[in-house]
């Protein structure tokens, strides 16, 4: 799974996020977008030194200033699962129109039909993810 | 066989980080812009090189000395990915160096420490660095020069 899943995936699950400028920030994930904006409750953030600690109920950070992410092992395994789960649903979901009325000109399906096909790239996914109605299956 | 997999990247799109795909599943070493040595086994990426590693650990080498911190799972923005190279096992340096110069028994160059130990290195390295800088720079805006305050990289 793609490096922004895991960070999905990592939602509700603690995390160090470590900023370009060396402060660290230890909470709770709560939200993040493709652009790797976060919100994070509960933080403990740290300055570069590692000398002072602020204790902060919530905080916004936005994607560029990160530097990286340290997530629990678990959550590999969570994604993974997660990940099977899906594939196996679209699956199902999909194999009947593959070759039906996908290829022919039907107007819905044919867009996230072709999207797919064009597999697991990443922009081929995003349209697929819409297609199956992921979004909310998806978190 | 190939492409039914909805997780593989098709590497034709990509000109550049596709070129991971050969290291995915791979014990890889990562370093960061800080500085930062990364080894673990690379899992995931995407267009921007940003890395998912798992296992990790962070190697702190000073001169010809290194400790390893065990860290995790890392998600990596691409940004501050300097260089990713695949490691080679350790018997197979072993010969290398070893061929390159037999007179020397064991001429791996890096000797392990303690944590504290590197922690004290890597101090008097940054000390040293921050003296040399201090130094150049009060030269140079001696001879009419001005300062970027900006840090430089590190690595």
């Amino acid at each position: 799974m793609l490096p922004l899943t895991l960070l999905n995936t990592s939602q509700g699950h603690p995390m160090l996020v470590e900023l370009k400028s060396g402060e660290t920030l230890n909470g709770h994930l709560v939200n993040c977008d493709a652009w790797m904006n976060l919100t994070l409750k509960e933080v403990v953030q740290t300055n570069s030194d590692g000398t002072r600690f602020f204790r902060l109920p919530e905080c916004y950070v936005r994607g560029n200033n990160i530097k990286y992410l340290r997530v629990p092992d678990e959550v590999l395994d969570i994604a993974r699962e997660k990940n099977q789960q899906q594939r196996e649903e679209q699956r199902k979901s999909n194999q009947p129109q593959r070759g039906g009325y996908n290829r022919q000109y039907s107007s819905g399906g044919q867009r996230g039909g072709y999207n797919r096909n064009r597999g697991g790239g990443n922009v081929g996914r995003g349209g697929g993810q819409f297609q199956r109605g992921g979004r909310g299956t998806q978190y | 066989m190939e492409n039914t997999d909805p997780s593989l990247l098709p590497s034709i799109i990509f000109t550049t980080a596709a070129q991971l795909v050969d290291c995915v599943d791979k014990k890889l070493l990562v370093v960061l812009r800080d500085g930062r040595k990364l080894i673990g086994i690379l899992r995931s990426f995407d267009q921007y090189a940003n890395l998912v590693l798992q296992d990790t650990i962070e190697r702190i080498i000073v001169e010809s000395m290194y400790s390893d911190i065990q860290r995790g799972v890392y998600i990596v923005r691409g940004e501050n990915v300097v260089l990713v190279g695949e490691i080679v096992t350790f018997d197979l340096l072993l010969t290398y160096f070893n061929s390159k110069d037999p007179e020397k028994e064991n001429s791996i160059p890096l000797k392990e420490v303690s944590l504290d130990e590197i922690y004290a290195a890597q101090q008097d390295e940054i000390d040293n660095r921050r003296r040399r800088e201090l130094t150049k720079n009060s030269k140079l805006i001696d001879i009419g020069f001005s300062i970027d305050t900006q840090q430089e990289d590190m690595y």
